[in-house]
């Protein structure tokens, strides 16, 4: 039996579910149940392929019993139980490879501003000191993809099919997704034709906005004259388009932080 | 008494003795510096190279550094060392002719790590044979099979054999046989593969998945779907893709036909003649 009971302000953050009861969210596809009892925790999660991807509600609720239908369900067993939970958005651990839905060009001298979402993974981990890391969730699966030249050389990434938006307004407001400014510039002679973007997820850290909406620093990308090198640079702070930014995780990956050079194929194709 | 004596005193006190205690010394060195140079040498370049190779380069230059502080040694004793060389060479040859295989073997096994096909933990097929590699010893190199037996599989045919590494790349592709009913529409059956792998996330989205028409079958229009995975995935990509085919063609109607036969008499326009039989209750009456 499922019950309405204080929503909390964001699905992330520290929870402590009353003894044996549940503490249900749904995010996305994904509907996420947690327990916890006498000496152990209990976590199950479930997806569903039927819902709509431009909604950004969430739901939060507390249940006597965890469902029978869940596609995983694991168990923690502990001596000294810590009864409170954290839960933190997290970015990939590989990198995404973002294909705009119609491949576009930007014609030499040219500099655009897009606007990418990234699928996000729930990090639940005890509240101890140093945090005890349970497991970590995808909300949204997403699938594998192969980014390189050939089958040879290349690096297994997560495929992430975007709208490449330019205009912020047009932007849905989804807590199951991350928003990631990315400015191109061509510096270039020739027309640069973006079919795919690869962005270096576990590079970023990641902020929530007031309105509750995640994003991640912006992402520059240079196209340099010769046309066979990339510039790659990561802000160190939250991008402009937020409001009272908060930082929620850091990134995956601190040692290639900064800018990075790298060859034109590694970035776009 | 006093002669077993001075035998001794006259022992002590020679050039042989001098010459004994100088070799052993020189053996002893030998051990020492051989372990310490090997296990330094295997130290230093283990951060470049396998464990293997590791293995071999400790065990390799541990040998040499022991053999030429023996020769020495033997040296220090009075040997003449050309002649024992000479007997070496002999006994070689002679070892060579009653040991072929080993040796054989012993080669292959050198050319194996020169050459470097696979290493401990891949996964290779010889012939019939897959497993996981355990050891790449001189004569043999030791496999685990996925049934859990152990198989030795002399140097000498993976030299001449063809070896297949599974694990050397980190995505494979899996290629999926199907065929569908003569009646059906090919063009909605590939959107259908299409759109099942576009939505496994195991299957992944480049390269992209590959439709082969395979041609006209015996009872049905044969179709080569290949995709590809994380090589960790491909199994799992194989066993749920398959099963997400057969539910979307039973979904859409689309027949997946076992062989048919077709049974003429002889006149294809004369159907077979069909005779009613009286029912049981009447016969038996």
């Amino acid at each position: 039996m499922a019950t309405e009971f204080d929503k909390p302000p964001h699905w992330w953050g520290s929870f402590t579910p009353p003894h044996a009861q549940s503490l249900q969210w749904r995010i996305g596809p994904l509907t996420l149940i947690v327990r916890c009892l006498d000496g152990e925790w209990q976590i199950g999660h479930q997806r569903t392929s039927n819902f709509d991807n431009d909604d950004g509600s969430w739901e939060f609720q507390r249940c006597d019993q965890l469902p029978e239908t869940l596609d995983t369900h694991s168990r923690y067993i502990f001596s000294q139980l810590v009864k409170q939970l954290t839960l933190t958005p997290r970015l990939a651990d590989r990198p995404i490879i973002s294909r705009p839905r119609v491949p576009f060009n930007l014609t030499a001298g040219e500099t655009v501003t897009l606007y990418i979402s990234s699928p996000l993974w729930i990090e639940l981990a005890l509240a101890t000191s140093p945090t005890t890391l349970l497991e970590e969730i995808a909300i949204q699966r997403p699938s594998d993809t192969w980014f390189g030249p050939s089958t040879l050389e290349g690096e297994l990434c997560y495929a992430s099919a975007t709208h490449c938006r330019i205009n912020l307004a047009e932007l849905p407001q989804r807590v199951h997704r991350a928003i990631t400014p990315v400015l191109i510039r061509n510096q270039a002679d020739t027309t640069l034709t973006v079919e795919r973007i690869n962005l270096p997820s576990a590079l970023l850290s990641l902020y929530a906005c007031s309105e509750g909406q995640l994003w991640t620093p912006k992402v520059t990308l240079i196209r340099g004259r010769d046309g066979d090198m990339a510039e790659l640079k990561i802000d160190d702070k939250a991008p402009k388009q937020t409001t009272s930014p908060t930082l929620l995780s850091e990134p995956r990956d601190t040692a290639n932080a900064g800018v990075l050079i790298r060859a034109f194929n590694a970035v776009f194709s | 008494m006093s002669e077993y004596w001075r035998d001794i005193i006259n022992f002590l006190s020679s050039e042989k003795l001098w010459a004994i205690t100088r070799a052993v010394i020189v053996v002893i060195l030998g051990l020492v510096i051989a372990k310490l140079a090997s296990s330094g040498l295997s130290s230093i370049a283990g951060k470049k190279i396998d464990s293997h190779r590791a293995m071999v380069l400790k065990r390799g230059s541990y040998y040499l550094i022991l053999i030429l502080f023996v020769v020495t040694a033997l040296h220090q004793l009075g040997f003449n060392l050309s002649v024992l060389l000479g007997a070496a060479g002999i006994f070689s040859v002679a070892i060579g002719f009653a040991s072929q295989t080993s040796a054989s073997n012993l080669i292959s096994g050198l050319f194996l790590v020169a050459e470097r096909p696979f290493t401990v933990g891949d996964v290779i097929r010889v012939g019939s044979t897959t497993g996981e590699v355990l050891s790449i010893d001189p004569l043999s190199v030791k496999l685990r099979t996925f049934d859990n037996l152990f198989v030795r599989i002399p140097n000498e045919s993976l030299i001449k054999s063809e070896v297949t590494t599974l694990s050397r790349f980190p995505i494979r592709r899996a290629d999926l046989l199907m065929g569908v009913a003569y009646k059906e529409d090919l063009k909605k059956v590939r959107a259908i593969l299409e759109e099942i792998a576009d939505k496994n996330p195991l299957c992944l989205e480049e390269p992209k998945p590959r439709y082969i028409f395979q041609g006209f079958g015996n009872s049905s229009l044969d179709i080569q779907f290949s995709v590809w995975a994380k090589r960790e995935n491909f199994l799992d990509l194989k066993n749920s893709i398959y099963e997400e085919i057969k539910t979307a063609f039973d979904e859409q109607d689309i027949e997946i036909p076992f062989p048919h036969l077709s049974l003429y008499t002889g006149s294809v326009t004369e159907p077979f003649p069909i005779q009613k039989t009286a029912d049981k209750s009447s016969n038996s009456s």
